[in-house]
């Protein structure tokens, strides 16, 4: 029993770490239709915010906020600058905003150097729940990342702001035909991404190495959620998606090397993509 | 550190690289003919007073550039000491640097172009087993030389000619000298049953085979064995499987970012008051990015620390925070400093610059001077001959002069034969 409840925890620790983390880019990808290659970039930011403030004795978890607001607006320049021109032309902001991972990620270098840095864990220690033991800070982010869903799904179902996003992804011409504003949509919405993303890139950073090159290594991890988990299908989809990318290869893991595990869920991801090509929950691209 | 060569990437870049040779070859006769005259005074052995120039290969961007500053650092500082006593025959060193970007094909880029285009005497550097062996069919190609500084898997035929190979020298620890010397001294302490967490390729799964071999003529035995893919952020599952694995000792050969990940996740699980830790890769600069809190306790092994106690590192820690300020100096730069200092020895008694020359006296060369203790290397299949330590990550630490404590150490460990077909390596 003890061996179950840890397997779960375990699972669904892993994945709401990785929804956490591709929210932003779900935020983004799936609401305005931009693929953020940049969002590695802004996840660093956040880490490397984070760690100097926290260097700099400020809270652990005040460091995150600041750290979140500064990517979010980082994120709104980005947006005013240069994003707002390129929205009707994917291939276009698709490179623009890998320019922006490179250019990020080389100013980092210079700022910060190359040297790793670690934050230190500010929640220590473990707890027990049915004789299965978790950590406490992998907890308190696994929770986190529920609030955030949750009041990713109010928002969206259950306040006129909802409504005119989700409007706004069905028709874009038919909701500013209505009154929605499209253009400031668009940039609060980028900016939420980034933030998102600061947010996430702050709260992993005890848990994980703070280097330059850190979003790489979520980057397609959470693509695969994104897309797996379907378009535009903000909560559900980004839930699902981390589930089958995280939490299944804890349970493949269970019975077979990492290597393979690793590969069998991407094979998976590939092959309800073949049958779901918008993602388990996503509808017809509009 | 090596990285990245899972079997067919071998292969395939030692297919890729040869090819790139022989056509570098082939168009550089027409080249060189052509341009003789001139090119002659440029030549590596040069004039008298010409300079003699060396290239340099060390990762200074891409996933290992935190690696790179050491391992360039200790070469220069040992160029620096060269010149201003004088240079080697009278002449002054020159570096040629180049940046392997941690990718293997520019590794054969940068090697061709520094042999061919700056006429370096020789080569040094290069830092994974993957970087190694992409540069090993240049330097043959060019029968030049390359000082290889890693610790790495060791030497056997099938990796030819990355290893086994007369034109490369080994300066850094292989697994006999850097895991055996302490297997005894950690089983009799924590137990014999080990858990393997490794990244997947060449280095890990070599490193482990032979650790494995050692640990079961000491009655331990592999109760786990894992390998990880690159760049896996999450370790939860493997967490878990070490918990009921019921072992004594993680035994770690993780890379990079991963081995980073995985031990703050280990710590922050709580898992390390039942486990101990044995890492054979976290030199100071990763053992410094993963923090206090999840190292302390931890065991590493290495040829070198910073903070071992011998008047030779006292008078290398010295200069080196003279040259280089904080520098985070490590196994793979005091391996980079020793290989300059033992080529210019090798130049000096073979009385030219040729690789004939360097070859025959670098073989079996003794430094004493070397910062962790006299090194010696072997002639038979150049493999360094060189201490081992066995540290203890101390608790609260706050930088590498508090962060390790020796624990166990062996003056000079003489590694297991190389198992190459043709020993001892000697030119064609």
């Amino acid at each position: 029993m003890t061996q179950v409840i840890s397997v779960a925890l375990d699972a669904i620790s892993t994945s709401l770490v990785l929804a956490l983390v591709a929210m932003g880019l779900a935020v983004v990808f799936g609401l305005v239709r931009v693929i953020n290659m940049g969002h590695g970039a802004m996840l660093a930011l956040g880490a490397y915010i984070t760690w100097t403030l926290a260097q700099h004795g400020l809270p652990f978890f005040v460091s995150v906020i600041v750290s979140a607001l500064l990517v979010g607006v980082i994120g709104l320049l980005f947006e005013v600058v240069l994003i707002r021109h390129f929205y009707d032309k994917q291939f276009e902001t698709l490179l623009i905003t890998w320019a922006f991972y490179l250019v990020a990620t080389q100013l980092i270098k210079v700022f910060w150097g190359t040297d790793l840095h670690s934050v230190a864990n500010p929640i220590r220690g473990t707890f027990t729940i049915g004789g299965a033991v978790i950590g406490r800070y992998v907890a308190v982010v696994s929770l986190v990342s529920l609030l955030l869903f949750a009041s990713a799904g109010w928002v969206m179902y259950r306040t006129s702001v909802g409504i005119r996003v989700r409007a706004m992804i069905q028709n874009r011409e038919m909701a500013m035909m209505l009154g929605v504003r499209a253009s400031a949509m668009y940039r609060a919405i980028f900016a939420l991404g980034a933030m998102l993303a600061g947010l996430a890139g702050g709260l992993i950073s005890p848990m994980f190495s703070v280097e330059p090159d850190m979003g790489t290594l979520w980057l397609v991890r959470s693509f695969f959620v994104v897309t797996v988990g379907g378009l535009g299908s903000l909560v559900g989809g980004t839930l699902i998606g981390s589930a089958l990318m995280g939490g299944m290869t804890t349970l493949v893991s269970l019975v077979a090397q990492q290597v393979f595990a690793q590969t069998v869920v991407f094979a998976l991801a590939v092959i309800a993509l073949r049958f779901r090509p918008a993602g388990i929950l996503g509808k017809k691209a509009a | 550190m090596t990285i990245s060569s899972p079997r067919g990437f071998d292969r395939r870049s030692f297919l890729r690289s040869s090819a790139f040779a022989a056509l570098g070859a082939s168009a550089a006769v027409p080249l060189l003919g052509a341009c003789a005259p001139q090119s002659s005074s440029k030549n590596a052995s040069g004039g008298k007073s010409d300079p003699i120039k060396v290239g340099v290969i060390s990762p200074l961007s891409g996933a290992w550039t935190v690696y790179g500053k050491a391992h360039i650092a200790g070469f220069k500082l040992a160029v620096d000491e060269i010149n201003a006593a004088g240079g080697t025959l009278g002449r002054k060193w020159e570096i040629v640097q180049a940046d392997s970007q941690t990718q293997p094909q520019v590794v054969t880029e940068q090697a061709n172009r520094l042999i061919r285009e700056e006429n370096v005497a020789f080569l040094a550097g290069t830092f994974s087993s993957a970087e190694r062996n992409a540069a090993g069919p240049v330097v043959t190609a060019a029968d030049k030389l390359l000082l290889y500084p890693t610790f790495y898997e060791g030497q056997s035929q099938k990796y030819y000619p990355g290893v086994c190979n007369p034109n490369i020298f080994m300066f850094g620890p292989e697994p006999s000298e850097q895991v055996w010397p302490h297997m005894d001294y950690i089983v009799k302490k924590h137990g014999g049953k080990f858990f393997m967490v490794g990244s997947d390729y060449v280095w890990p799964r070599e490193t482990n085979r032979l650790t494995k071999q050692k640990l079961t003529e000491l009655g331990g035995k592999v109760v786990g064995e894992v390998y990880i893919p690159f760049n896996t952020p999450q370790y939860g599952s493997v967490l878990s499987q070490i918990k009921k694995s019921g072992a004594d000792v993680i035994f770690l050969s993780l890379t990079g970012s991963d081995t980073v990940n995985f031990r703050r996740q280990l710590a922050a699980a709580g898992m390390k008051k039942d486990f101990i830790v044995w890492t054979v890769d976290d030199e100071e600069a990763a053992t410094s990015g993963i923090g206090p809190e999840a190292t302390a306790g931890d065991y590493v092994s290495f040829d070198y620390f910073w903070s071992i106690d011998t008047p030779n590192n006292a008078a290398f820690r010295k200069k080196v925070r003279a040259a280089s300020g904080n520098v985070l100096m490590d196994t793979v730069g005091v391996a980079m400093y020793n290989a300059a200092h033992m080529a210019a020895k090798a130049i000096e008694l073979a009385g030219d610059v040729s690789t004939d020359g360097i070859r025959e006296k670098l073989g079996g060369m003794t430094f004493d001077k070397a910062p962790q203790g006299s090194i010696t290397m072997r002639a038979e299949d150049h493999q360094a001959v060189l201490p081992s330590y066995l540290v203890k990550v101390r608790p609260n630490w706050t930088g590498t002069d508090d962060m390790f404590e020796v624990v166990h150490k062996v003056a000079s460990v003489t590694p297991s034969a190389a198992a190459c077909t043709d020993l001892p390596l000697k030119a064609k």
